[in-house]
């Protein structure tokens, strides 16, 4: 029996949907002291008094190019900081002014492709980029976050381009990180890992936000290649930076709970269950250590799952693909979301996620393209090698 | 660009960053007869954005704050929702102010009643656009009830508006969608109509000394069908709903060879009979794995989870329906013909070969994992 298309069934999705808004129970605190909400930022946190003048400047002047482009930059800081998309919210309304056409000046393009992109809009993304190469051969920022994109999508060859044409407007460094960062994916982390430590030490002072791009990437190819020492100097490195940072958080909680270190996961990622990249490794670390809070973890990340699906959007799949293989046990759900993630999401850690879910499930077709990818890029890591390994095996 | 490195970060955070919940408020509307009365949830962070609530700026909310701004929150929200009962304006009035925890952190509940008129109304109206302006992103997740029916609906700036007409998604409607959907899968299920198909064609004979003769009274083949049928609903009815509802879970590479296996025995069985008396046993044998074929169709479709039972009872039951009609159609064809050589030669040895070589074929696609049919 095939898996038969079923149509006209919009309104049973939606019945599920109907149940999930039912579920709250609203109450009247006690009594007015009771806090109810924490709010992000800290009174005299240096962020929210910049984010007051910047957002006091653009309504001072709700034409000036200059304020719409520094506010919308910093709610961008902010999303990437704690990962609140809230912040892409705020940033896309205040470039509401600004369309995305050739006539609005580079530097507001390139910010309405960042905004596409996190959004997982590569498409328009892409564009805007080209609207501001074309108005800006030399504008690096465009030409960075292409070369970001297509490297999401896999696509290397025009990665390579990428770099190629954004090298002449780069310090050496980056010019490095760009080349780097691309053989890292292809089958030459080691010699990637020289090239990289040796840019960033004759670069000298760099500045930290720079600095933690680098040590977070020589963390993971170091990793990658086996050299585990090297890979806990480089995240600690990054972190000691003292940077806010949703990605190298997730990054090292992985790899402890890779190395059994789960105990060391929790002091790193406690008061970060706000964000559900990271709740997920919380939740992850909890149940290996059998803590009683890793079931309300798990609870709390299955909630957030199905409110982000009341939207009909599904942005995390790559994270909803562990949840469910890893905390839930629903191997089938859990392929079909890495499948659906892979589709246009094809970094590393979306093949691994797709290859480990196939694996459970023992269904090596649905991880095909993952492992298509594995051979022709040459990857190297060794728990990615013996997930490809054991999917072949499974082949009769 | 104030510094080059937030350019690099490109690299880090493109795509896969969206690490929290985006913006949403949770509205729920309920009519009963003229009586339309509203919940809605807003997030103290987008409302602290909107009006601010943290008076005392410590970067917390208490709910003495909160409640020093209620009636600033209701101005606010109800001037932007407008809610129409048959095309006449609802005058919208704040009922309880409370607080609620979602999974990304505490709202602001607020209930409202909606004064529509003293008639019950045919159509509401929707129109919503809180936070629109501050937030593209944002989106009203509604749940619309009437006469104890829901239907769900997304509001974003591009679908601002929604309008509910009386009488549709009720619970039958939604039932009536499963049996549609059960009879439908049986129908295109071809394994499962020739699994059903193999263990008829003999119904219509009694084997004796080793060979089919022709039954001599309908009340045999009735009951010989009737003990078949039944258990083969009885399985799979048990291992569909133990799979829909999450019990067991086998993967569906196992179940679907599985499937096609039975459908081989079953007609192989025909050609050189192996179990005579008990075909009953093998139906419900094979029939506990055609049941979770069933239930991954089930699945594919969605569960509802405030009307799990209504589905699984309708989607069964559409099942049951599918499967009558086929025997419906078959027995009393069968049992007219049963003495006829075209009958015995061509339907029944014919038949039943034809049925087995099908089947091995879906089976070593399935075991092997190829396409041939």
């Amino acid at each position: 029996m095939k898996i038969h298309q079923v149509p006209g069934l919009a309104l049973l999705g939606a019945a599920l949907v109907a149940s999930q808004l039912a579920a709250a129970a609203p109450f009247v605190p006690r009594d007015d002291a009771v806090v109810v909400e924490t709010l992000p930022g800290r009174p005299g946190d240096p962020a929210v008094a910049e984010l007051r003048r910047l957002r006091a400047a653009l309504a001072a002047s709700p034409t000036d190019t200059e304020a719409a482009s520094d506010l919308t930059r910093r709610y961008f800081d902010l999303a990437t900081e704690d990962g609140d998309p809230r912040y892409i919210g705020y940033a896309e309304a205040t470039l509401r002014p600004w369309p995305e056409t050739a006539a609005t000046p580079a530097e507001i393009l390139v910010l309405h492709g960042k905004l596409r992109q996190y959004r997982h809009d590569f498409p328009t993304a892409m564009a805007d980029f080209d609207l501001a190469l074309r108005a800006d051969p030399a504008n690096f920022a465009a030409r960075a976050w292409r070369a970001a994109i297509l490297m999401v999508q896999a696509d290397y060859t025009a990665v390579r381009r990428e770099c190629d044409l954004l090298a002449p407007h780069a310090s050496e460094l980056q010019a490095v990180a760009c080349v780097g960062y691309l053989d890292a994916t292809t089958g030459n982390s080691r010699a990637a890992y020289q090239r990289l430590s040796a840019a960033l030490a004759r670069a000298g002072v760099i500045d930290a936000g720079h600095a933690l791009w680098i040590q977070t990437r020589l963390a993971e190819m170091a990793w990658r290649t086996g050299n585990h020492a090297a890979a806990e100097r480089h995240f600690r490195a990054g972190l000691a930076l003292g940077i806010n940072d949703n990605f190298i958080l997730a990054a090292y909680a992985d790899f402890l709970l890779e190395q059994g270190r789960a105990a060391e996961v929790m002091p790193l990622l406690k008061g970060w269950a706000r964000s559900d990249t990271l709740l997920l490794r919380l939740a992850l670390a909890a149940r290996q250590l059998k803590l009683a809070e890793g079931e309300k973890y798990a609870r709390t990340l299955g909630e957030r799952f199905a409110d982000a699906a009341l939207r009909g959007e599904k942005l995390h799949l790559q994270e909803e693909a562990r949840y469910l293989l890893d905390l839930k046990g629903d191997t089938r759900a859990a392929l079909a979301a890495a499948s659906e993630n892979y589709r246009t999401q094809r970094e590393p850690r979306d093949a691994l996620a797709l290859m480990e879910a196939a694996l459970a499930a023992r269904d090596a077709t649905a991880a095909a393209p993952a492992l298509q990818w594995m051979e022709s890029s040459g990857f190297e890591d060794r728990r990615f090698r013996e997930a490809a390994a054991k999917l072949k095996a499974l082949k009769p | 660009m104030t510094s080059k490195y937030v350019i690099l970060l490109a690299f880090l955070f493109a795509a896969g960053a969206h690490a929290h919940k985006p913006s949403d408020s949770y509205l729920a509307l309920s009519v009963d007869g003229a009586a339309v009365q509203g919940q809605w949830d807003i997030a103290l962070r987008d409302l602290e954005f909107a009006i601010g609530l943290d008076a005392d700026g410590n970067g917390e909310i208490t709910w003495g704050e909160l409640r020093a701004r209620h009636n600033d929150i209701a101005a606010y929200a109800l001037a932007r929702l407008a809610v129409q009962a048959d095309g006449r304006n609802c005058k919208l009035s704040p009922t309880a102010h409370l607080v609620d925890e979602h999974s990304d952190g505490a709202y602001a509940v607020l209930r409202f009643d909606a004064d529509c008129g003293t008639r019950a109304p045919a159509a509401i109206e929707l129109a919503y656009s809180l936070f629109f302006d501050l937030d593209p992103t944002h989106r009203g997740l509604l749940r619309f009830e009437r006469g104890g029916a829901a239907q769900t609906w997304v509001l974003s700036p591009e679908r601002p508006r929604v309008t509910f007409k009386a009488g549709e998604g009720s619970r039958l409607a939604q039932f009536f969608d499963y049996l549609r959907e059960g009879t439908w899968h049986i129908w295109i299920g071809f394994d499962h109509i020739l699994f059903i198909l193999s263990l008829l064609l003999p119904s219509v004979f009694i084997f004796k000394n080793k060979e089919w003769k022709a039954a001599e009274r309908f009340r045999d083949t009735f009951w010989e069908v009737f003990k078949v049928v039944t258990s083969f609903t009885f399985a799979h009815s048990i291992t569909l709903s133990l799979a829909a509802l999450s019990v067991i879970a086998l993967p569906s590479r196992l179940v679907e060879s599985t499937i096609a296996l039975s459908v081989v025995l079953a007609a192989l069985n025909n050609l050189k009979p192996f179990v005579v008396e008990r075909r009953w046993a093998v139906a419900f044998a094979f029939g506990l794995v055609h049941g979770f074929g069933f239930a991954s169709v089930l699945t594919d479709l969605g569960l509802p989870q405030g009307a799990l039972l209504l589905a699984l009872v309708g989607f069964n039951l559409g099942v049951e329906v599918g499967q009558l009609a086929i025997v419906g159609a078959f027995l009393p064809l069968a049992y007219a013909m049963r003495g006829s050589w075209i009958y015995r030669r061509l339907v029944f040895y014919g038949g039943s070969a034809a049925i087995a070589l099908v089947a091995a074929v879906w089976l070593a696609e399935r075991v092997f994992d190829f396409k041939l049919l």
